[in-house]
């Protein structure tokens, strides 16, 4: 129908009136995003001189090449031990336990282990795994370190997720004769999956920027090629180190790098899992 | 029905180890604290400020103190920041700019704290400098540093609390002839009281937990608070003193009680949010 | 005084999609007009310009003119916060505050600027009382509203509504989420409302149209069909399509 009449009438704006304090805090946002990008845009640009291929994948000492593989390694291994004991746990607890006194009590639980300082955690590794245990501060300690890290967090988004698909479809099932694992994986788990895959990828970014953590037990040294046992140092702990010791020019335009890589790494994880997220939700 | 019962016992298996593996965190920080009180007391470490593990004294109220005011200062810094960008994200914007606007705060809160102390080090530090003629590190550049650092997260929790007013009190705000300001200020933001208290804790847990962006700007030196002298966090001096003090030594005992102090405050904070979701159903 | 209103070829879009088509009616003062029609006709829409909370929408487009008493309420330079306080508005869903009775009733009067303790207090008791709920709540002034039943929040929005002192009355489906008691107490006030407050009700409730009512108004599609006094409608609608949606056969 080609109605085009519209044209003729007159938009109606809101009134103007009682809404300074609006503008006034529309613009304080628009100064706070401007600070928020003062992190960002100094650090690619301090970084400009030294992101050249020779320092992102060079074999020369120097290279970030041996942090960013050891970055991804570490990360990818806890978060592939840490997922699956965390989602068995998550299950139980929302689709077989029967909530009572003791659920609340693990909710405080979870919830306290989850905000537990990362330096708290590499200390008890510490203590534990090198002390006690004779590990070598390594990927290995490092993957412990970064497991224990994650599992809570992990634990609570799965949890969440689950508890976001109403109750009312676990109730359909049941009436269809139905087990409760047979609700669980056919018809719960695909619901809950997009919510959990996309605060997933915020749980393996924030893993790839744990820095108090992993300066203990994954070391602040690289070796030759990647071992398992072989010294661990992340490209989070390297940019502390550099920006910490490091005194020379060179160093603070390599330690922007070494930050724009950790960037780059985390916003990929990020949209990677939502892209996997929304596809998940189109398909289903 | 058997796979249920399987189902079951091996998921029961799963959270069994997940807590008794944190249970054991807790008895080895616990252990160490325990050892540190029976030979220091309770109550002088905590009012003490002289730290010197050679001459075996250890008094953590600088860290204490320190740790209380960079988190103060942080959330104090933090709050008109918040509160624009929740206002402006939840009541300004529509459709597909908030979307927008959303996403970027997001993309904030995964920037790595390491990144946000090497903002700390490398504009944060040497404004201070130039301002107050001091060195630049100490409580005050952590302050500032934590207060970038948590404006994502306790923007993006309360930019949703303040989306989910219903709008049916908004108009019921607006037919009485309120203006917009007047319907923020007295409908919109004491309704959202819940989930600001709550966005509230988490910044209060995420400020206090954190290690690393402090530790890079704040000097690390035992004192009890200057705001432009060189400080110390609990944190932070558990990064600093983690190699210095071996396993099973005094001084080590003394990081393991100032842990434990950390591990019960995210207890409180923890159990202060379940208070607060109670009182929003109420 | 309440006022009469009068609307002239009022047409309103939003976007591109026409939501009311040429609609021109007059309202005494003092009297109670229903409008009814099939979800989606524009009778909440036309509801909704009179006291400017179609704003709210995005991309709203208008023509034509609409008056309230003295106000001209499409001008560009309308004080809206006083044509709101004129025009009080009751909504479909109770939305007390989440506050106090007290403070729920005192809001309007507050926003205003009454500050006197003694005078709030007043306000507050006449409101009640005006919608038939100070014997059910006072001495619990200090509650919070939401411990009130549905019905009684309803009536708690329509004394926080006259707390302003309105000439008009705005009703949109006051009685939809209430049960037949709440509803007959709602319906008795309006009655009694009659010739204080010149009142406009939405409602998909017929026999509720023709018990309350003065003047009935039949919208389908965005266009006023029929309007004329409610018993001329209900017994001898003039045109075909307003005795087919009276009749059930829509």
């Amino acid at each position: 129908m080609a109605d085009r009449q519209w044209r003729g009438a007159r938009p109606l704006k809101p009134p103007g009136q009682g809404r300074a304090a609006h503008k006034i805090l529309a613009g304080m946002a628009v100064l706070a995003v401007l600070l928020l990008l003062s992190v960002i845009i100094p650090l690619v640009a301090q970084a400009v001189p030294a992101l050249n291929a020779a320092f992102l994948f060079g074999r020369a000492p120097g290279s970030i090449a041996p942090e960013a593989v050891n970055t991804v390694t570490m990360v990818a291994i806890s978060a592939a031990v840490s997922f699956p004991l965390a989602l068995l746990a998550g299950l139980y607890l929302v689709e077989f336990a029967r909530p009572s006194r003791w659920t609340r009590a693990f909710d405080q639980f979870t919830g306290t282990v989850l905000s537990v300082p990362s330096i708290v955690v590499g200390l008890v590794v510490v203590d534990v795994a090198v002390v006690r245990w004779h590990w070598p501060v390594s990927t290995l300690t490092g993957i412990l370190a970064l497991t224990l890290m994650n599992w809570p967090l992990t634990v609570a988004l799965v949890v969440e997720a689950l508890q976001s698909v109403p109750g009312l479809y676990r109730d359909g099932s049941w009436a269809l004769g139905a087990s409760r694992w047979q609700t669980v994986t056919r018809l719960i788990l695909p619901l809950a999956l997009p919510q959990m895959i996309e605060q997933g990828g915020m749980a393996v970014a924030r893993l790839m920027g744990e820095t108090a953590v992993l300066i203990y037990t994954a070391g602040v040294n690289v070796g030759p090629g990647w071992a398992l046992g072989g010294p661990g140092e992340s490209l989070a702990v390297h940019l502390w180190l550099l920006r910490t010791e490091g005194v020379t020019d060179l160093a603070s335009s390599q330690a922007a790098a070494t930050g724009v890589v950790l960037l780059g790494l985390v916003f990929l994880v990020l949209w990677g899992s939502r892209r996997l997220a929304e596809w998940l939700q189109d398909t289903a | 029905m058997r796979a249920d019962r399987i189902a079951a016992l091996v998921m029961k298996g799963a959270l069994a180890l997940f807590i008794a593996v944190w249970v054991m965190v807790a008895v080895i920080v616990g252990a160490g604290a325990w050892r540190f009180v029976s030979a220091n007391g309770l109550v002088g470490p905590l009012v003490s400020s002289r730290w010197s593990p050679l001459a075996a004294h250890y008094g953590i109220l600088a860290f204490v103190v320190g740790s209380m005011a960079v988190t103060g200062l942080a959330l104090v810094l933090a709050a008109p920041g918040v509160l624009a960008l929740s206002v402006t994200g939840a009541r300004i914007l529509r459709g597909a700019p908030q979307r927008a606007f959303i996403q970027i705060l997001t993309l904030f809160v995964a920037v790595p704290s390491v990144v946000y102390g090497w903002w700390g080090l490398s504009v944060a530090v040497p404004l201070i400098r130039r301002l107050t003629g001091t060195a630049g590190f100490g409580p005050l550049s952590a302050g500032i540093v934590l207060a970038v650092m948590i404006v994502p997260t306790f923007s993006i929790m309360a930019l949703q609390t303040l989306r989910q007013v219903p709008s049916s009190l908004v108009e019921g705000s607006l037919g009485l002839g309120a203006s917009e300001d007047q319907t923020l200020w007295h409908v919109i933001l004491p309704a959202s009281r819940a989930g600001l208290s709550q966005g509230f804790l988490v910044a209060v847990g995420r400020a206090l937990g954190e290690t690393i962006a402090v530790q890079m700007v704040i000097g690390g030196q035992s004192r009890v608070l200057s705001l432009l002298k060189p400080g110390a966090t609990l944190t932070t001096q558990l990064l600093t003193d983690l190699a210095l003090m071996p396993a099973r030594t005094p001084g080590h005992d003394a990081l393991d009680f100032m842990a434990l102090w950390l591990m019960i405050l995210m207890a409180v904070l923890v159990w202060l949010q379940s208070r607060v979701r109670g009182m929003s159903r109420g | 005084m309440a006022p009469d209103i009068e609307v002239d070829s009022l047409d309103v879009w939003y976007g591109q999609a026409r939501a009311l088509k040429e609609v021109t009616l007059h309202l005494g003062p003092g009297k109670v007009l229903a409008l009814i029609g099939p979800s989606g006709c524009g009778k909440s829409t036309f509801l909704r310009v009179l006291n400017r909370m179609i704003d709210r929408a995005p991309q709203v487009r208008v023509k034509g003119a609409v008056r309230v008493g003295a106000f001209e309420v499409l001008a560009g330079d309308v004080d809206v916060t006083a044509l709101r306080r004129t025009v009080g508005m009751v909504f479909q869903q109770p939305n007390p505050f989440p506050m106090t009775i007290f403070d729920n009733v005192a809001y309007g009067p507050r926003i205003a600027g009454l500050r006197q303790m003694a005078k709030l207090r007043q306000t507050v008791e006449d409101s009640l009382k005006k919608a038939a709920l100070w014997d059910e709540v006072r001495g619990k002034l200090r509650r919070s509203a939401m411990s009130l039943s549905g019905g009684q929040q309803q009536r708690l929005c329509i004394a926080r509504a006259l707390a302003v002192n309105p000439q008009v009355l705005l009703l949109d489906e006051p009685t939809a989420s209430l049960d037949p008691v709440s509803t007959a107490k709602i319906e008795e006030l309006i009655v009694q409302f009659k010739t204080h407050y010149t009142m406009v009700i939405v409602t998909h409730n017929l026999q509720q149209a023709a018990r309350v009512s003065d003047a009935v108004a039949f919208f389908e599609h965005g266009r006023l069909v029929e309007m004329g006094p409610t018993h001329d409608i209900f017994t001898a609608p003039r045109e075909r399509r307003t005795e087919e949606f009276l009749t059930g056969r829509v």
